[in-house]
């Protein structure tokens, strides 16, 4: 019964942390139509802020959080703005690819200014403690994660439905053009979008932080490809379909790790992929996605 | 109100107008008239800065807004009910007009107008809080209509408010335009539908291939075969 | 409209004329294409010390595989990020095959279904090779002609991890994280140079032929080409084998100059400088892809020798590690932002040749 519980528990822990990447890629996808493949380096930028903050003395637990969240949404607003801005109404591989070279080139400049090493990061190991309820024993971290990515998710889906700026979003999702005719600036919404996006980076951030202790230059990298890897199969641009996604992914991954023998554990990432990829030979279009009629996209 | 000169609104080598002059007037209801690829709507997408003119000016209330950025404009008293409806199909009729206010921070104001097109329209207020997309033709209209408005414009571009509905259906929605004039709310009115579009209009204008062929009253176009002769350009 | 079919009709296509004139059209314009890259060999071949030979053997594969993604992503203009997969099929295909059995039994005894004693003749051993990457670019590609642009980008790199992790830890046959040495050394750079030629000439006959035009097509305007009845998955899928075993071809001819390989070999590192130096090149062509390999080949070698650190005036600088991939995402940046059509644009060499002659005459 522990053991069944504790699988359960890391199941939606890695569940909610997928979910949370996977938001923040459909958010940017959704209204602007952008695979923003340097998301893992907005994770990265949180993750090194926290790192040179840390060493430059800070000692603040509460701080890091709260700057980690804060650089990751700065960086992503950043990004948008040096180098998705000039492809913003290019097609969709253009955008892509230009990603992909952010991506790379953020990731180098770690190398580059600070070491292609791992560097450790203490500041926020506090929050990896082991809780006991009675006879379990449950991770903090793990908990945390759960209960976080919760409500970020239910203040996600208050802001999209209550806020004016939260309506423009979805609404720029369908029809963008009909979103300026209303007076709403684009810029605008889209910097939104991606300061959403990038504080949904940073909130994995910190949990990443706090269970590996160290940070790295292709830090985010591979999370990144997991969390596309879940928007595919919940539906790309799809919201719901990316927590639902992350989620199943979560699942997929600790049901392999359960099933595997130990020699076979190598291969759970791969394992997960072939699944999903098989997944997709059913639903094409993902499991919440809508299969979209060429042409239904106005611009 | 609105003064265009020399406006060319070019896609690559094809000039979809050319040369377009036109005003309206405050209070005044123009219509601009023309067949199918005429460049009526090409002009209402430079007018809102959709697209960008090749050469002309566009000065709203004597303010140059040739370079402004559709949101500007917006901003400045202009709104544009675009062709074929543009609701927000995935949001609600109460979403939809929330947004049609997005520039406004009077609450209270924006509540009175919200109530006073819902007596309007009745059929809005019940589908209140359903998705738009689930209305029919005639009533996503009507919220498009209703959208523009919230933003209490000076001066409302009407694209095509007759397409794809069933006549009955039109007569209701012109009626509803001619009540906008009474108002006095300043229209600028794109159709194909000729007849109704005269209805209410001052002024009309017509275009064909890119051009203005005619400028002058609606009486001066009575004659159905001399509005034909414009259609086809003869 | 018409500025897309402008796109899509090359200047040979633009008239009418005969089928057979058109193959040779093709097969000449192929043949002028790989022209620099046969100086360019036959210059390193025969002036050149051996250490640039080595590096020019090394961009040769790189010219392989670039052209290789040429073939997908320039007709389909779905971006194809997974396409090492196939590159390190072929290296580790052949490194199974034909490692001589006195090496296997240092590095794979315990190699399952026989391995471990079979040793095939290296044209043999490509040819087995090629069709293991044919057959997982079969899968693979009944997968991702059916999904949507973005989702078949994702479903490649799906398929690069999955087959990284397989070389990884199916230690028993590839060893793992180390490097799978013996592998003979049956190719030089005139062989590189042949295949070169060949693998040139056979994008370009590709792209000009039926099937490349209705991709591209169809990549264009997909309602317009599905009303045409054109079967774009179908074609999806050839480009996408085509492509794989063009790059799998890459690896064979790795595997057998290096001698050595290792998985991390056909990574991110490869996908990152090879889709550079197409994107640089202008995916559009196959004189793209040439142009993109040749420049940044030399520009990366630059970049390298300042990153392991030089002696400018006197002054020893640092270890800049990094440098080249900051280089790369920035030449992919700009050039998306600032020239989303490379260096060669929509023409190829003989294309553009032609319009320089007509020019001036």
């Amino acid at each position: 019964m522990d053991y069944v519980l504790q699988q359960l528990l890391n199941a939606l822990a890695f569940g909610a942390e997928y979910s949370l990447v996977a938001l923040g890629l459909a958010v940017v996808f959704s209204i602007m139509g952008l695979v923003n493949f340097a998301h893992g380096e907005i994770i990265g930028v949180s993750a090194y802020s926290v790192f040179l903050a840390a060493a430059l003395g800070l000692t603040s637990p509460i701080v890091a959080v709260l700057l980690a969240i804060a650089a990751a949404a700065l960086a992503a607003v950043i990004f948008e703005r040096v180098a998705f801005r000039p492809v913003r109404y290019a097609p969709t591989t253009t955008g892509l690819l230009t990603a992909f070279g952010v991506s790379i080139v953020v990731q180098n400049l770690f190398m580059l200014l600070i070491s292609p090493k791992p560097q450790s990061v203490s500041i926020l190991n506090g929050l990896n403690q082991m809780w006991f309820f009675g006879p379990f024993a449950v991770s903090s971290l793990q908990v945390m994660e759960l209960v976080v990515a919760g409500l970020t998710i239910l203040a996600l889906v208050l802001f999209l439905n209550r806020s004016t700026l939260g309506l423009a979003i979805r609404a720029a999702s369908r029809d963008f053009a009909t979103v300026r005719l209303m007076g709403i600036r684009a810029n605008r919404v889209i910097a939104t979008a991606f300061a959403i996006s990038g504080a949904l980076a940073g909130i994995a951030a910190v949990f990443i932080i706090a269970r590996r202790g160290s940070v790295s230059p292709d830090l985010g990298f591979s999370l990144v490809l997991k969390a596309f890897v879940a928007c595919v199969i919940g539906g790309f641009g799809s919201l719901p379909g990316a927590a639902a996604g992350g989620m199943l992914l979560g699942f997929i991954e600790v049901g392999l790790l359960v099933a595997l023998p130990q020699e076979y554990g190598g291969f759970k990432d791969a394992l997960s992929y072939v699944i999903i990829v098989t997944l997709l030979v059913y639903r094409p279009e993902g499991l919440l996605g809508q299969r979209v009629e060429l042409g239904d996209k106005e611009i | 109100m609105l003064k265009v000169e020399n406006l060319s609104v070019r896609y690559g080598a094809v000039a979809a107008v050319r040369d377009l002059s036109l005003s309206v007037g405050q209070g005044e209801l123009i219509a601009l008239l023309g067949p199918n690829g005429a460049g009526k709507s090409s002009t209402i997408n430079a007018l809102t800065g959709l697209v960008t003119p090749a050469a002309g000016r566009i000065v709203l209330d004597g303010v140059d807004i040739s370079r402004s950025r559709t949101e500007d404009r917006i901003r400045g008293g202009l709104t544009s009910t675009p062709e074929g409806r543009h609701i927000f199909a995935n949001l609600t009729v109460a979403e939809n007009l929330r947004l049609g206010a997005a520039i406004r921070r009077d609450a209270k104001g924006v509540r009175q107008d919200i109530d006073r097109f819902l007596a309007l329209f009745p059929v809005l207020s019940e589908r209140y809080s359903q998705a738009a997309g689930t209305l029919s033709g005639g009533e996503q209209q009507m919220l498009a209509i209703s959208r523009s408005l919230m933003s209490r414009p000076k001066l409302l571009l009407l694209d095509e408010p007759s397409l794809g509905l069933a006549p009955k259906i039109v007569i209701q929605i012109f009626d509803f335009i001619g009540q906008l004039k009474a108002e006095g709310l300043t229209l600028l009115l794109v159709e194909q539908n000729a007849r109704q579009a005269l209805r209410f209009a001052d002024r009309v204008y017509v275009m064909s291939s890119g051009t203005l062929r005619f400028d002058g009253p609606p009486t001066g176009l009575a004659d159905e075969h001399g509005l034909l002769n414009l259609y086809i350009g003869g | 409209m018409s500025h897309s079919v402008e796109k899509i009709m090359s200047p040979a296509a633009g008239r009418v004329v005969q089928p057979d004139r058109l193959l040779v059209r093709s097969l000449v314009g192929g043949l002028v294409t790989s022209l620099p890259v046969l100086v360019l060999g036959l210059l390193v071949l025969n002036l050149a010390p051996t250490y640039y030979t080595y590096l020019a053997l090394a961009a040769f594969v790189n010219l392989i595989v670039v052209v290789g993604l040429q073939v997908f992503m320039g007709n389909s203009n779905i971006a194809n990020l997974g396409h090492s997969a196939f590159v390190g099929l072929g290296a580790y295909g052949v490194a199974v095959l034909s490692t001589p059995l006195a090496m296997k039994k240092l590095s794979i005894p315990h190699a399952p279904f026989g391995f471990a004693t079979l040793q095939l003749d290296p044209f043999s051993a490509a040819l087995v090779a090629l069709l293991a990457v044919g057959i997982v670019a079969a899968v693979s590609g009944k997968v991702i002609s059916r999904l949507s642009g973005v989702a078949a980008t994702i479903v490649s790199l799906a398929l690069l991890i999955i087959v990284h992790s397989v070389f990884l830890n199916w230690t028993d046959l590839f060893k793992g994280n180390q490097a799978f040495f013996g592998i003979p050394k049956v190719v030089g750079l005139p062989w590189m140079m042949v295949l070169s030629v060949v693998v040139i000439v056979l994008a370009r006959l590709f792209k000009d032929s039926r099937w490349g035009l209705q991709l591209r097509a169809s990549a264009q305007s997909p309602q317009a080409a599905a009303a045409l009845g054109i079967d774009a998955r179908r074609l999806r899928l050839m480009a996408w084998i085509l492509s794989a075993l063009i790059c799998g071809l890459a690896g064979v001819l790795y595997a057998y100059f290096a001698g050595t390989i290792s998985p991390k070999l056909f990574y991110f590192q490869q996908i990152f400088i090879t889709l550079a130096m197409l994107i640089l090149g202008g995916m559009a062509t196959v004189t793209g892809a040439v142009t993109g390999v040749i420049v940044l080949s030399v520009g990366l070698e630059f970049i390298r020798s300042i990153e392991s650190g030089v002696t400018i005036a006197g002054i020893q600088l640092p270890q800049l590690l990094g440098l080249s991939g900051v280089a790369l995402g920035v030449v992919i940046v700009l050039c998306m932002a600032f020239r989303p059509g490379g260096i060669s644009g929509r023409y190829e060499l003989d294309e553009q040749l032609s319009r320089l002659l007509r020019r001036s005459a």
